[in-house]
């Protein structure tokens, strides 16, 4: 028997003569030689769903050194947690290929390689993926890189590739994509980038331009013509269709009537919402002002209504004058308690409608909306019929 | 960083290991303490009632079943992959790391009752060197 280093088949197990015990026999149970040697063992305990995946080599363990540890499948995130146990656990391996086949009687002994601890288990959660804004925020693309032949390695800023996001970002894959799109990122050049937000104005207004100069409906427009315009006005093919996948959205027709290119047409909510953002970046304002000059900016043929802005501006009376700022939901932290922390920072009152906006999207496995209020707020109705009103806790 | 669970083993033919556990800690006489390797901690025994297991550790007697666990647990190995570019010095961490699936429990041989003594027998050591000890429980 090769016992020395490395390999199970080391240990003398035992497991099967122990599972298999018949009635009215009996089994010696001992440390094994090399009992404490691997204490590299660990305990996870799964659900029997989550096993096909395991079995398949889909599941990887996410995060870095000072992070709490996360297990993803492919379209889930769970937290590992360690439960440990007071009771003595022994550990009982199956009995190695070079166990004595040849020897027909039973096996007398089984052999413990190790005392565990306790057990990880697995807690569903929402996929931690503040740290993907962050990375995604440093390194904006930006007009200037256009020209640029090939990228420069050596500048001193982070490039992401999908390989380095699912290693620094704790979300599984699906998770990870979806955040992604909803951030507005795209990968150029093998890159995930977001593209700085002056320059997605200035490639939204040249579109616009482009589809009034050349009588394009806002409904329908093909890809090949904008790209070919747009491209010979010397925007990036890539940026272009990342600026029509932002603020458009495919028609689907047969390919037949579009002759094979793909129509696209502009999405009004997203159009207008990009305006009122550009107008708002200076900072608070009066909405006298703000509405006039947002109507100003939406093109001819979209109508822009107020309750686009949800989520997006905080409103509030002063004396006899109405300010409106920019108070974007996107911008602000994706666990419950910093979420709430920030949102009673920026306003000690919350009435239902104006919260209900930044709440919505927070999402905990396995808690309700309802719960999240209770545990994070301290609601105060002050008659029967008045609106109630939510506080930090 | 990342870490692959791995699974060598394929779907069906994952090892199955077992569990003893019992309440409390199973303490080796101070001579052995250091070198438990090899000892006997004591002797499982099925009665002849279908799931009647009983352990017998030193002058104590455990009575417990074979018990089916709600959620299988994986037994994870972690393994080091050796980093060939060692050469660029770069910090410890970056050595891989990999946990590969060795086997799986489903079931466990419980003992949750306080140990019986065994008053009639007399035995000089809790344990002893289990090539010694006779396996033999009547």
């Amino acid at each position: 028997m090769g016992r020395g280093d490395g390999g199970d088949e080391m240990w003398r197990g035992g497991a099967e003569a122990v599972l298999d015990l018949q009635p009215n026999s009996s089994i010696s149970i001992t440390y094994d030689t090399f009992f404490g040697a691997p204490s590299d063992l660990l305990l996870l305990e799964l659900d029997d769903k989550l096993l096909p995946q395991i079995l398949q080599n889909r599941v990887t363990i996410r995060g870095e050194p000072d992070e709490e540890a996360v297990l993803c499948t492919p379209a889930v995130t769970y937290a590992l947690k360690y439960v440990g146990t007071s009771n003595s656990v022994f550990l009982i391996p199956p009995s190695g290929p070079s166990s004595n086949v040849s020897d027909p009687s039973p096996v007398k002994v089984a052999s413990v390689i190790k005392l565990a601890p306790g057990v990880m288990e697995l807690v569903e959660v929402a996929p931690r993926l503040d740290k993907l804004k962050e990375l995604l925020a440093e390194n904006p693309y930006r007009p200037e890189e256009d020209s640029m032949e090939e990228l420069e390695e050596n500048d001193g800023l982070r490039r992401l590739r999908w390989e380095d996001l699912v290693e620094r970002v704790q979300a599984s894959d699906e998770e990870l994509k979806d955040a992604l799109k909803d951030n507005s990122a795209v990968e150029i050049n093998g890159y995930w980038r977001i593209v700085d937000e002056k320059y997605m104005d200035m490639v939204l207004n040249m579109l616009l331009h482009n589809l009034v100069l050349n009588e394009w409906s806002l409904e329908g427009f093909e890809e090949d013509q904008v790209l070919g315009i747009m491209g010979s006005d010397g925007f990036p093919l890539k940026i272009v269709l990342h600026c029509l996948e932002v603020y458009g959205r495919r028609v689907n027709l047969n390919d037949e009537l579009s002759g094979g290119s793909c129509l696209w047409r502009l999405d009004e909510k997203q159009v207008c919402v990009h305006f009122a953002r550009v107008i708002l970046c200076g900072g608070k304002m009066k909405m006298e002002r703000f509405m006039e000059e947002w109507m100003d900016k939406i093109p001819a043929g979209m109508s822009a209504g107020f309750e686009m802005l949800e989520g997006e501006v905080l409103v509030e009376n002063i004396g006899v004058e109405t300010w409106i700022w920019a108070f974007r939901v996107s911008s602000l932290p994706s666990t419950p308690a910093e979420r709430f922390a920030a949102l009673f920072q920026a306003r000690q009152k919350w009435e239902w409608k104006d919260l209900q906006p930044y709440i919505r999207d927070l999402r905990v496995p396995g808690l309700s909306s309802e719960s999240l209020l209770l545990k994070y707020t301290r609601r105060t109705q002050p008659t029967m019929d008045a609106e109630p009103v939510f506080s930090a806790r | 960083m990342q870490i692959r669970v791995k699974c060598e083993c394929g779907e069906s033919s994952c090892r199955e290991w077992a569990i003893v556990e019992l309440q409390g800690v199973v303490e080796a006489q101070p001579a052995f303490q250091d070198r438990i390797q090899d000892l006997e901690i004591g002797v499982l025994c099925r009665s002849s009632s279908q799931e009647k297991y009983t352990f017998t550790v030193g002058y104590h007697e455990l009575s417990g079943s074979k018990v089916a666990i709600k959620k299988p647990l994986l037994v994870l190995k972690k393994k080091k992959l050796s980093d060939s570019e060692g050469l660029l010095g770069s910090s410890s961490n970056s050595s891989k790391i990999e946990l590969e699936v060795i086997g799986i429990i489903r079931h466990r041989i419980l003992f949750k009752t306080r140990p019986r003594a065994l008053i009639s027998r007399s035995e000089p050591h809790i344990k002893e060197k289990v090539n010694k000890a006779s396996p033999s429980v009547q």
